[in-house]
């Protein structure tokens, strides 16, 4: 079955969509014999970002190399053993400043310090790695990369520490002073994919047209406040751009660099936002596997939870309360108990992505193999909020490209950038300089 | 009962300084201010010792020199400059924390904080007030919505779908600084525009508000596009538009419709491409080329004012006032405000209470950040609904019925719906809507402090918090946030599910007596301990967990006080203070900015008026609108003031 016989507008068609809590994709409409066996499918990124640390000592596995014990944490990771490498002992220097989550949220993927402010002259002072990858790979997919979360940007400005909650917010920018919108409702999320995978060649002349028009209006207001005041009005220009070059695209489908071996099913969109969490999550989680499955992007971030994020995690037996509250443990065992549980439910829920990545075949192998799934924080322990040896799990090979299967230790110290210059070696991005790398990581590139 | 230590009772003269150093300046333990009152010597010897240290050529730190700073007149000279490093050494950034570094005393910081505030803000009021840049930012989501639903007069949310925006400068999600344009924003507002404007043309209401020509035998298509146009383009750009501004519209929906011979077709597109326009989606005022600041222009002025108590566009008559280039005259402008707050714009004047309510007392966690644990029993929907419209309600009511400011620390009337009503256990009858109930009758609610959601979302989800209470009322109600706990020191061990039963306030007690903890906490604790009596969820009680609520407290000045009643007598004492506050922040929110030194001088000017008119709400609306940052914008020398 093929999209193209569908005859109703993209939105009737949306809008009919009924309901779909996290159906398994893998019913998704099959191509048939698409050229998916005939070539090795593209390589993707993803970062899962965790609010508030781990318990520490339940966190790190026991042995080294191949031969290494999963920690308590790490269970549900019991059938990836052999598709995933935890490394120890990186920490993010630039973010061992400032405040003890903003900082470690905002830096968590540029390795760099932001600057301390309440909005005027907020700064990264560095592009995410994520973005890296995305810029450098945009035009092979419809959408450059996909930024997700549960919460919405957190209200208003912390002026006990003196930042603005937008640093808590995002992991991702794509420029020091641009951090990325996400989108938290699933159904919007479907709705985007949808469009930006099957854009209605007919409807792309008339959008041009229009967006001409925009253009032109965006130019002028440009000229006439000046070059250093139009910056919000050259980001828009620049976003106008985008989607008109998109549109353009869209009239010649044949463009795509990899046909993906399924379509997306408009009957699998969701209906919006859950009421329960893990659903909220879960549903994400699906979004992002299936983004990844339909090549409609290529590098995707999902925040569980914004810096500070008080989630309260009572649905799960054995806690009571909030995620932030519970991560200031003051070393009392009743309440570590309750924070590694909530750490290894984040760790659940990454299994859970895996799991449906793997089980999606993409020629002779799965998405799973052709991804890097980073799983981490940006701090190791909630009450001392350190981000030396952060917790972290790769899962996925990027097709082969990333010896998995294995535990490795670290010298103290050794900087993330290096992992993430790994990883955008891997990604076939590779960078010459980034943060504060001295180098990749060695022994991670087969 | 009120006990206050014998020296107290003797009111002090609060004159700037003082009102400065009131109750938070920091907690960092304010000395007597001998060397602040007197010798500016000090403040430059704090410079030129612990500043200049390593400021200095010939490598001076981040290429900052501070050697030349040896007068107040040099310091105001770089006033802007100067308001830059003052946050840096109020947030104990400088100097670094770090061993090689000479450290000031804690008396010796706050004394030169307090020094260099009043020297720069007084030097800020002698130089005539200075407003800010003409106003460059996008609309946020909220905006965006009331706007486009002002356009095409449509009954559903149009920026429902848009990304949300995060808050900057004083609090708030209008401020520009923090409007960011993603990629996904273009995407979005095109998706938005087609959805808004299909459904404008289905609806026979909305219609009649932007169809106003329709071809027919004697209009051409063209003719009654450019009749809609006309309409529909300085509404939508909020300003009169130029003749090729209306050509290029217009040819955009000829070149439509020549491909497509559909009226609708071609108008819906050129529609929706006026909704997508960075000139509809940004409020984008006049670059000033010269030198001294300008009064805003009228058409700038309708569109301030509009955001500002409408969250959206300025109507039809405000825009036929500005073309008369008569909105600015004072008795105008009055009458056009108090026609704004008027019940015919109840909704609009709503939801500028319910956007600046929420963010500015942080009533919208409630349902997202806050949320009750399982444990806490009675939270369903709609108490959720009443706890979080009790605030907004108020609030409109002040705002519309030109109420004191004052009513927001005690009042003798409330909002509750049904559920909240039989939450404060007030008899009556009561719907799902909220309604005005007078309490004169009821012994615990009054003003904010007793609202249920004020009391919840300065909470743990499991149990109350007097350490957030305290700090909720520091910085939110005064406007002094107590500093972060310095790193190293452990929270407060305040949890509930200790071994050792003793009371939260007892836990808390211990730990106070180590000095690092007690120097703020000694002043964020008792005004928490008296608001005990309200549970999680802001219900009255007598004991918790089998141990009788104590709501007494002491202040650091050894005044002694118990309950939400004592506590609401010493807030009244500074309501210089929380006025101040509020108007700091109302200001930020009008003026969709932080604020900066430049702008304190025109809060203290509204502040002043305020105290003669009784702390009347018009005051404080009037007062923002004809301040000089409202009303003028900055030209090419950014501190040149308006006399």
């Amino acid at each position: 079955m093929s999209l193209q016989r569908f005859t109703l507008s993209r939105r009737r068609l949306l809008q009919g969509a009924g309901a779909a809590l996290a159906l398994p994709w893998l019913e998704a409409m099959s191509k048939g014999q698409a050229n998916a066996a005939s070539s090795k499918g593209p390589t993707r990124l993803g970062v899962l970002f965790m609010p508030n640390g781990v318990r520490e000592d339940s966190w790190t596995p026991e042995g080294e190399g191949q031969s290494f014990e999963l920690s308590k944490t790490l269970t549900p990771l019991e059938s990836f053993r052999e598709q995933i490498l935890v490394p120890t002992n990186l920490w993010n220097q630039a973010s061992n400043i400032g405040d003890g989550h903003y900082v470690k949220t905002s830096g968590f993927l540029t390795c760099q310090t932001i600057s301390k402010s309440l909005g005027f002259d907020i700064n990264s002072n560095g592009i995410s790695m994520d973005q890296i990858a995305a810029t450098r790979t945009a035009g092979q997919t419809p959408l450059p990369s996909l930024e997700l979360a549960i919460n919405p940007v957190s209200i208003g400005v912390d002026t006990n520490v003196g930042y603005t909650r937008v640093y808590g917010s995002h992991i991702a920018w794509s420029r020091p002073t641009r951090p990325l919108a996400r989108e938290i409702n699933p159904k919007l999320v479907f709705e985007r994919l949808f469009r930006a995978a099957y854009p209605q060649s007919s409807n792309s002349q008339h959008d041009s047209l229009l967006l001409d028009r925009v253009l032109g209006d965006a130019r002028q207001l440009k000229k006439q406040v000046g070059y250093e005041d139009g910056s919000r009005i050259d980001d828009y220009l620049e976003s106008v751009r985008s989607l008109e070059k998109r549109v353009e695209q869209a009239s010649k489908p044949e463009g795509r660099s990899w046909q993906p071996a399924v379509d997306m099913d408009p009957l699998t969109k969701p209906e919006g936002v859950p009421g329960e969490h893990e659903e909220h999550v879960r549903l994400m989680l699906d979004m992002i596997a299936l983004a990844f499955q339909t090549d409609t992007t290529r590098v995707c971030t999902f925040m569980f939870g914004n810096a500070v994020s008080n989630t309260n995690f009572s649905f799960l037996d054995g806690v009571s309360g909030g995620h932030h509250s519970l991560s200031h443990h003051e070393r009392k065992e009743e309440n570590l108990a309750q924070y590694q549980l909530i750490a290894q439910w984040h760790v659940e829920q990454y299994a859970y992505l895996l799991n449906k990545l793997r089980s999606m075949p993409e020629g002779e192998s799965n998405v799973l193999e052709n991804s890097m799934i980073l799983f981490g924080s940006g701090l190791r322990d909630g009450n001392k909020h350190s981000p030396r040896n952060l917790p972290l799990v790769l899962a996925g090979s990027a097709g082969g490209r990333i010896q998995t299967g294995r535990h490795v230790t670290y010298d103290r110290n050794t900087p993330l950038s290096n992992l993430y210059r790994s990883m955008l070696a891997a990604f076939g991005t590779p960078v010459s300089a980034f943060a504060d790398s001295d180098g990749e990581l060695p022994g991670i590139l087969s | 009962m009120l006990v206050r230590p014998s020296e107290q009772i003797i009111p002090i003269k609060r004159d700037l300084r003082s009102r400065l150093i009131a109750w938070g300046a920091g907690c960092l333990g304010v000395s007597l201010l001998t060397t602040v009152l007197g010798d500016p010597k000090t403040g430059i010897d704090f410079i030129q010792h612990y500043c200049a240290e390593c400021h200095r050529p010939p490598k001076p730190k981040a290429k900052l020199d501070l050697t030349a700073y040896r007068s107040l007149d040099r310091i105001i000279t770089d006033a802007l400059e100067w308001d830059q490093h003052l946050a840096r050494v109020r947030e104990a950034d400088m100097p670094p924390d770090d061993e090689d570094v000479t450290q000031p005393s804690d008396e010796e910081r706050a004394d030169f904080i307090v020094w260099l505030e009043t020297s720069l803000r007084e030097a800020a009021c002698n130089d005539g007030m200075t407003p800010g840049p003409p106003m460059i930012r996008r609309l946020n989501r909220s905006e965006y919505s009331a706007s486009v639903r002002h356009l095409l007069d449509i009954h559903f949310d149009a920026g429902e779908a848009l990304p949300s925006d995060g808050a900057g400068g004083e609090g708030f999600d209008n401020a520009a600084e923090t409007l960011f344009i993603s990629p996904i924003h273009a995407e979005k507002y095109l998706e938005a525009a087609q959805t808004a404007v299909e459904y404008g043309f289905g609806d026979t209401r909305s219609n009649q508000r932007f169809l106003i020509a329709q071809p027919d035998d004697k209009t051409s298509p063209q003719e009654a596009a450019a009749t809609i146009l006309d309409q529909f383009l300085p509404r939508a750009f909020r300003r009169p538009v130029t003749d090729d501004e209306r050509a290029e519209y217009n040819q955009l929906f000829e070149t439509i419709y020549q491909a497509e011979s559909s009226f609708a077709v071609a108008l819906k597109l050129t529609l929706s491409a006026v909704l997508v326009s960075p000139k509809f989606l940004f409020i984008v005022e006049t670059p000033n080329e010269q030198s001294e600041p300008v009064p805003i222009t009228d058409h700038e002025l309708a569109t301030r004012l509009a955001y500002f108590l409408w969250g959206s566009s300025p109507d039809d008559e405000l825009l036929a006032l500005a073309a008369k280039d008569h909105l600015h005259e004072p008795d105008i402008l009055e009458e056009q405000v108090k026609r704004m707050l008027g019940k015919r714009h109840s909704r609009k004047v709503h939801n500028f209470a319910q956007v600046f309510v929420e963010q500015w007392l942080g009533t919208r966690a409630l349902g997202r950040e806050f949320r009750p644990d399982k444990s806490i029993k009675g939270y369903d929907s709609e108490l959720e609904g009443g706890m979080k419209y009790e605030p907004v309600f108020f609030f409109h009511e002040i705002l519309t019925k030109n109420r004191p400011l004052l009513d927001i620390i005690d009042a003798d009337y409330t909002y509750a719906n049904r559920r909240l009503a039989r939450h404060y256990r007030i008899k009556g009858e009561f719907r799902e809507q909220p309604k005005r109930v007078d309490i004169d009758d009821q012994p615990h609610r009054g003003g904010l402090l007793n609202m249920a959601a004020i009391l919840a979302i300065s909470s743990h989800p499991q149990r109350t918090s007097p350490v957030l209470r305290g700090k909720w009322i520091l910085e939110t109600l005064i406007g002094e946030p107590p500093p972060p706990p310095p790193p190293n020191v452990p929270e407060l061990e305040e949890d509930s599910t200790s071994t050792v039963s003793l009371s939260l306030r007892e836990r808390l007690e211990i730990h106070r007596e180590n000095p690092t903890c007690a120097t703020c906490h000694d002043r964020i604790d008792p005004l928490g301990f008296s608001l005990e009596n309200y549970d999680v969820l802001g219900r009255w009680r007598e004991e918790d967990d089998g141990h009788p609520i104590d709501a007494s407290a002491t202040l650091p000045d050894g005044t002694e006080f118990e309950g939400p009643e004592e506590l609401k007598q010493l807030l009244l004492e500074r309501k210089d203070q929380i006025v101040r506050h509020l108007t700091k922040k109302m200001l930020g929110y009008a003026l969709a900015r932080g604020l900066t030194y430049e702008d304190y001088c025109s809060v203290e000017n509204i502040v002043e008026d305020l105290r003669e008119q009784g702390y009347e709400s018009h005051a404080l609306l009037m007062g923002i609108i004809n301040s000089v940052p409202f009303r003028y914008k900055a030209g090419t020398d950014p501190r040149a003031g308006v006399q």
